[in-house]
């Protein structure tokens, strides 16, 4: 039925193009009638898939073995917050964190890392090993007196108290991907399990 | 006259000298702990002295640690750092344990003034693969294209996808089924 359909558009009105290869349906409109182009995909075989994304992953290794990547940022979460970094970047972790001055701590949830050619994207982190993040704790302080203040409307009650939370300043050393890219080395693929209907 | 003095400064977060870049260096330079030796309000102090204050010179040995008794006086440490800033906290009535944590406090700090961050985060790189425009990952095509465009112009229509429309078939053959049941049973 949708075949005929797309053949009846095109017949009418020679817009969509040959090789059929848009995602999305479009609708035509043309003398008060719509008419559905129902999409037609050329998927790529399996086997072409496998070898774009091999060679695609041998780039990016052959780049990281060159030591061509350039720049690399990550996205990293620290203590609840995510935060995107490149070297000699400063974040600050904002709560009670016992690491510090002068520590050098490996920060191992990567969620993300890119540089100008290839990005690494985590499902939703990377494997451990696979990105080194080096920082080194550079400053703990209090942040600035913030006021918390409470109103109860027409109740004759209102508190003002003020609090100052820890800050943790770091500075980003280095951001290095350490191994080679889709080659876990002592990953165990756990069998999905599915909730029974 | 202005007023800016009067209100908190807000700014981005910043280290001393690149601090941390090469390598670390603490910013404490100078403590000065004043007590009195027969006051009350000076036990904590002269127990911390006691007991503790070799140690956290051994720790420390980049800070220089001043000791001044002063007679009929409440304690007090005073930091100083290499920025030039000082530090006052007054120690009265406080215990060993309290005296150590606001002198450990000192070693950790950087010595700037309180300052509200607009961010928590600095860099000065801010990007790396370049920045995003609406015409990033766009159809190049687009670039050349004579407006108005017939299918771009008008709301987009979601159609149906293929998950949806075997979910109402399937709805569809499972109403039909019970409604099959509902007569068999009904005979």
């Amino acid at each position: 039925m949708f075949s005929s359909l797309v053949r009846g558009v095109l017949n009418s009105r020679a817009i969509l193009p040959k090789c059929l290869k848009t995602c999305s349906p479009s609708v035509l409109q043309f003398s008060n009638k719509t008419q559905l182009a129902v999409a037609q995909e050329v998927l790529p075989s399996d086997s072409d898939i496998r070898l774009t994304t091999t060679n695609t992953i041998q780039k990016v290794n052959d780049l990281i073995a060159q030591g061509a990547e350039g720049r690399l940022f990550a996205v990293v979460h620290v203590a609840g917050k995510q935060f995107k970094i490149t070297p000699e970047d400063i974040i600050i972790i904002e709560g009670y964190w016992p690491p510090t001055n002068g520590d050098q701590i490996n920060l191992e949830k990567v969620m993300l890392v890119g540089g100008t050619d290839f990005t690494l994207i985590g499902r939703p982190v990377l494997p451990q090993g696979l990105v080194t993040v080096r920082a080194t704790v550079i400053e703990k302080d209090l942040s600035h007196t913030k006021p918390i203040f409470y109103k109860k409307r027409r109740k004759q009650y209102q508190r003002l108290n003020f609090y100052r939370s820890h800050y943790t300043m770091l500075r980003i050393n280095e951001i290095v991907v350490s191994s080679d890219v889709n080659n876990p080395s002592d990953t165990v693929q756990v069998e999905r399990t599915l909730a029974s209907p | 006259m202005s007023n800016s003095h009067l209100f908190l400064t807000a700014g981005f977060p910043k280290a001393p000298l690149n601090n941390g870049v090469g390598r670390y260096i603490g910013q404490l330079q100078r403590v000065v702990i004043k007590f009195c030796k027969s006051h009350g309000s000076s036990k904590g102090v002269r127990e911390f002295i006691e007991s503790n204050l070799i140690d956290f010179s051994r720790a420390n040995p980049g800070v220089a640690v001043y000791v001044k008794p002063r007679r009929h006086r409440g304690p007090s440490i005073t930091a100083e750092f290499c920025n030039g800033e000082t530090g006052y906290i007054d120690v009265k009535c406080m215990s060993r344990d309290e005296v150590y944590k606001w002198l450990n406090h000192f070693t950790t700090q950087s010595g700037k003034k309180v300052m509200r961050y607009r961010k928590l985060w600095h860099t000065e790189s801010p990007s790396i693969q370049g920045v995003w425009s609406p015409h990033t990952f766009r159809d190049p095509a687009l670039n050349l294209a004579k407006f108005p465009l017939e299918n771009h112009a008008g709301p987009i229509i979601h159609q149906p996808s293929a998950t949806e429309l075997l979910i109402e078939m399937f709805k569809k053959q499972q109403l039909e089924r019970s409604g099959e049941s509902d007569g068999e049973t009904k005979e």
